[in-house]
């Protein structure tokens, strides 16, 4: 597995860059004007990186669903809530890298981003195309894992401690966007989500779609929303029936952006933050009362 | 010993708290006048490329949306949230004197900046979206 993806990158990134280099020399197509304002997208990341030499902060935070209405004053002060705090950095034109610590599972994440290709205005390119990857640690205690028993395939329960290895998972993306016109910008992407370590229900895999975008209707602001489905593909799944725990996640909300923040208030069904963490784990329906309202804040600074 | 140490640190605090109540009734300092923006000639004899290009009009309202507005004002009287927490004065965009000036000294000012005013060129890279803002400045007479 590990070969076939190294062949499919050394095959397919060298042409890339032929190709892009080629359109530089015959056309001097300059790339659209900023697709989306921000690199996030509530939940998930935009085709957009900021300039080379831009820090980026970002606060990320789920209140706890709307459900019991008054009581807890629709999640806001409900325990259930899930923050992450991160650091973004653009190193290269066009490449972003980061970390962030989220509440959650206590995930620490180190992230890239790379956008290969740039929509450009005269359509010698009709799209933006990006790679996104994530590796996250789950940073709890190893009671947090269960009894210390681990399900091992072929070999039933085994004692295991818990290694450093078990605690990682991945999520891997390509996502392809496109600025429609002034006032909308549409993306939709396929994403592989891995778990090192999952209960013996579940599968270790998952396969996804996401479609999200932006309507602006105004100079400042945006309405923004996602749509993240994780597959069934029994062909993949490890278990004879495909487990459950496939609940797409959908959230929309209003983004105001200024010329270093950018603002999202948002709705949604998923508690996780993390993109795998939401692939794999979110099981709650879409529905009024599993709702819960959140934000995203990102100030960023030009070096 | 121990009495000894709490005195000596019983003064200072005194006097430091005595301060600061004082220096609530103090009057605040009035607003520094405005310096003379010192443009290099490069920037003074800049030509607009995009003079009275229509096309970019509301690429300039955007830009001055996005990173003018919350000093400079919806219509850029300098009357923008942020405005009451400057030192520096700003000149509204309708005074004749702002107006007087060519593009490119407008260019220096809003692009370069100084002091409180930031520096734009990473936040807006492209010339022509530039030129756009300052086409967007200018219509505000």
């Amino acid at each position: 597995m590990k070969n076939y993806i190294l062949f499919v990158l050394l095959t397919v990134v060298p042409f890339t860059v032929i190709f892009a280099q080629d359109e530089e020399e015959k056309v001097k197509d300059r790339p659209v004007r900023a697709p989306f304002a921000s690199g996030y997208l509530i939940d998930n990341q935009t085709t957009m990186i900021p300039i080379e030499g831009t820090l980026e902060f970002a606060i990320q935070h789920k209140f706890g669903t709307v459900e019991n209405g008054m009581s807890d004053f629709f999640g806001i002060y409900a325990p259930a809530a899930n923050i992450r705090l991160a650091l973004n950095y653009v190193p290269f034109k066009n490449f972003q890298t980061g970390i962030g610590l989220s509440k959650e599972r206590m995930y620490t994440d180190l992230n890239a981003k790379w956008t290969i290709l740039e929509q450009t205005r005269e359509n010698t390119i009709p799209v933006a195309v990006a790679l996104y990857g994530v590796a996250a640690v789950d940073g709890r205690n190893e009671s947090a894992f269960g009894n210390g028993k681990v399900w091992h395939s072929g070999e039933g329960t085994a004692e295991f401690d818990i290694n450093f290895a078990d605690r990682l998972s991945y999520f891997s993306q390509l996502i392809i966007g496109r600025k429609f016109n002034h006032w909308l910008s549409l993306q939709t992407g396929v994403s592989f989500t891995h778990y090192n370590l999952v209960g013996r229900k579940f599968d270790h895999d998952k396969v996804g779609v996401h479609f999200n975008g932006r309507v602006n209707f105004s100079p400042q602001s945006s309405f923004i929303f996602n749509y993240d489905a994780p597959l069934k593909i029994e062909q993949i799944s490890e278990q004879l029936q495909v487990p459950d725990h496939h609940q797409p996640n959908v959230s929309f909300g209003i983004e105001i952006a200024t010329s270093t923040h950018a603002f999202q208030i948002y709705m949604g069904n998923a508690k996780g933050i993390i993109p795998q963490d939401i692939m794999m784990w979110n099981s709650n329906e879409f529905s009024l009362d599993n709702l819960a309202f959140g934000f995203t804040i990102t100030r960023i600074w030009n070096f | 010993m121990k009495k000894g140490k709490i005195k000596f640190l019983t003064y200072p605090l005194v006097f430091l708290t005595a301060g600061l109540l004082l220096a609530a009734f103090a009057s605040p300092i009035a607003n520094p006048p405005v310096k003379d923006w010192e443009i290099p000639a490069k920037y003074k004899e800049m030509e607009n490329p995009y003079a009275g290009d229509k096309s970019l009009d509301r690429v300039g309202k955007m830009m001055y949306a996005k990173h003018c507005k919350s000093c400079h004002g919806n219509v850029g009287l300098g009357d923008g949230p942020k405005a009451a927490s400057m030192n520096a004065e700003m000149m509204p965009f309708n005074d004749e004197k702002f107006q007087s000036q060519t593009d490119g000294e407008i260019y220096y000012q809003s692009i370069i900046g100084k002091d409180e005013m930031p520096n734009f060129e990473k936040k807006i890279p492209e010339e022509e979206d530039r030129w756009a803002l300052i086409n967007f400045v200018r219509s505000l007479k």
